[in-house]
């Protein structure tokens, strides 16, 4: 399941996550990621446990966008132990998500 | 929500049509995008005499060939240019502004005509270069942009990110008069190269050079990676099997986007085989 998370629970949440977190960036007026959404919801449906997943609005939440120099959304961020391990800016297949995944799961 | 098309096909050239007729004939639900000429490339051409069955006729005599097949055989082109295609897993989602087409699979037919990039373009993409800066204009909001230009439709998107940006800096590629707000500055001058360290911060031009925290590339028509997010390429080209299959399942390509020779009848035949895979994946 994909959580919505804003700048509060960020860190309890995402850096402090003994489990590698996957953080959509994205905004309701963004196309891509609307399309992105879906593809999101059924790799977070299929890693199950293993990863936990979130979206943060980047309207909502400029601070936490700016400190990760979100320049192009939809932008998907990995992390692992508070760091950001992966970054893959735009829209994916959800084949090359899953793939990029694999390496941190 | 729209219907779901079999197969769409992507550009009117030689290669679109022919894997257009083929789709026709195994009775599949189609559309195919593109132009009323078909192709540029082919109304241009002063003789053609490597068309088998067709000696010494010019682009425009095929042209009408190609346009009376299509016709009879009741293809209709439909005249939009696709900006972006979503690969969703069981179909693929076509954009064209704020229309959304569906199509189980895809033939990749769009030839080749979009400009080299500048260096230091593909670098940075994502990291401060951007196509679309209506999408992510506001995440420069107070920062400076600046936006290379192909074509008019870019003043529009210029003087909408002016709006939020603190500075923005138009850099026209074409002649004429720019409809732009008063806050814009126009420079005439030609890309060389983005710099930046892990963002871009320097436009780098012939005669100046400019800073910068963001630069949005406006071309008339975009490479294919970039139309369809995760397509793999090999240098310029699409990468595509035997079976002109793509990395992307049901995606396929044909025609000079997936490479030279870029011939006529080379580019039909390799409709054709994509499409006679796409159909039988199909089913
Ligand atoms: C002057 C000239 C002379 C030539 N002479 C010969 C010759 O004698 N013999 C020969 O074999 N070859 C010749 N060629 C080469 C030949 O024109 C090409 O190999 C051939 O046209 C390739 O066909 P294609 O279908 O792959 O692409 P194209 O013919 O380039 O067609 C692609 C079409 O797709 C459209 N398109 C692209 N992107 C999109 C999008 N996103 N949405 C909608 N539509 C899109 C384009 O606008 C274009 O109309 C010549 C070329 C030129 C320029």
């Amino acid at each position: 399941m994909v959580r919505e998370i804003g700048g509060s629970n960020f860190v309890q949440e995402v850096i402090n996550s003994e489990t590698a977190t996957v953080v959509d960036f994205w905004a309701p007026w963004c196309g891509p990621c609307r399309m992105l959404g879906p593809v999101i919801d059924e790799v977070a449906e299929e890693v199950g446990e293993k990863a936990n997943f979130f979206k943060i609005n980047v309207d909502e939440n400029q601070a936490i966008a700016q400190k990760y120099r979100i320049s192009s959304i939809p932008c998907v961020m990995v992390f692992k132990d508070g760091e950001v391990v992966e970054t893959m800016v735009g829209f994916r297949p959800k084949q090359d998500i899953q793939t990029i995944l694999s390496r941190h799961l | 929500m729209s219907d779901r098309y079999d197969i769409a096909v992507i550009g009117s050239g030689p290669a679109g049509l022919e894997a257009a007729i083929n789709a026709k004939i195994r009775n599949k639900n189609i559309i195919i995008f593109g132009n009323k000429d078909f192709s540029a490339k082919l109304v241009k051409a002063p003789k053609i005499n490597n068309y088998l069955g067709f000696y010494n006729v010019t682009g425009k005599e095929l042209k009408k060939h190609f346009e009376e097949h299509i016709k009879k055989m009741e293809i209709e082109i439909t005249e939009e240019r696709i900006d972006a295609i979503y690969a969703m897993g069981d179909y693929f989602a076509l954009m064209v502004n704020q229309k959304t087409y569906e199509a189980k699979s895809i033939i990749l037919a769009t030839g080749m005509q979009y400009g080299k990039p500048i260096k230091g373009e593909e670098e940075f993409l994502g990291k401060g270069v951007g196509y679309c800066a209506t999408c992510d204009a506001p995440l420069y909001k107070g920062k400076i942009v600046t936006i290379i230009g192909y074509n008019k439709e870019a003043e529009e998107e210029a003087n909408y990110v002016s709006e939020l940006a603190s500075t923005l800096y138009y850099i026209p590629m074409y002649k004429g008069e720019y409809k732009l707000n008063e806050n814009i500055t126009v420079i005439n001058d030609n890309p060389v190269e983005i710099v930046g360290d892990d963002r871009v911060n320097k436009l780098v031009m012939k005669n100046q050079t400019i800073e910068t925290d963001g630069v949005f590339v406006l071309k008339d028509s975009i490479s294919p990676s970039q139309l369809v997010p995760g397509l793999e390429m090999e240098n310029e080209h699409i990468k595509v099997d035997r079976k002109m299959q793509t990395n992307i399942k049901n995606c396929y390509a044909a025609g000079d986007c997936t490479g030279k020779p870029y011939q006529y009848i080379k580019a039909a035949g390799e409709g054709q085989v994509a499409v006679l895979n796409a159909v039988e994946n199909l089913s």
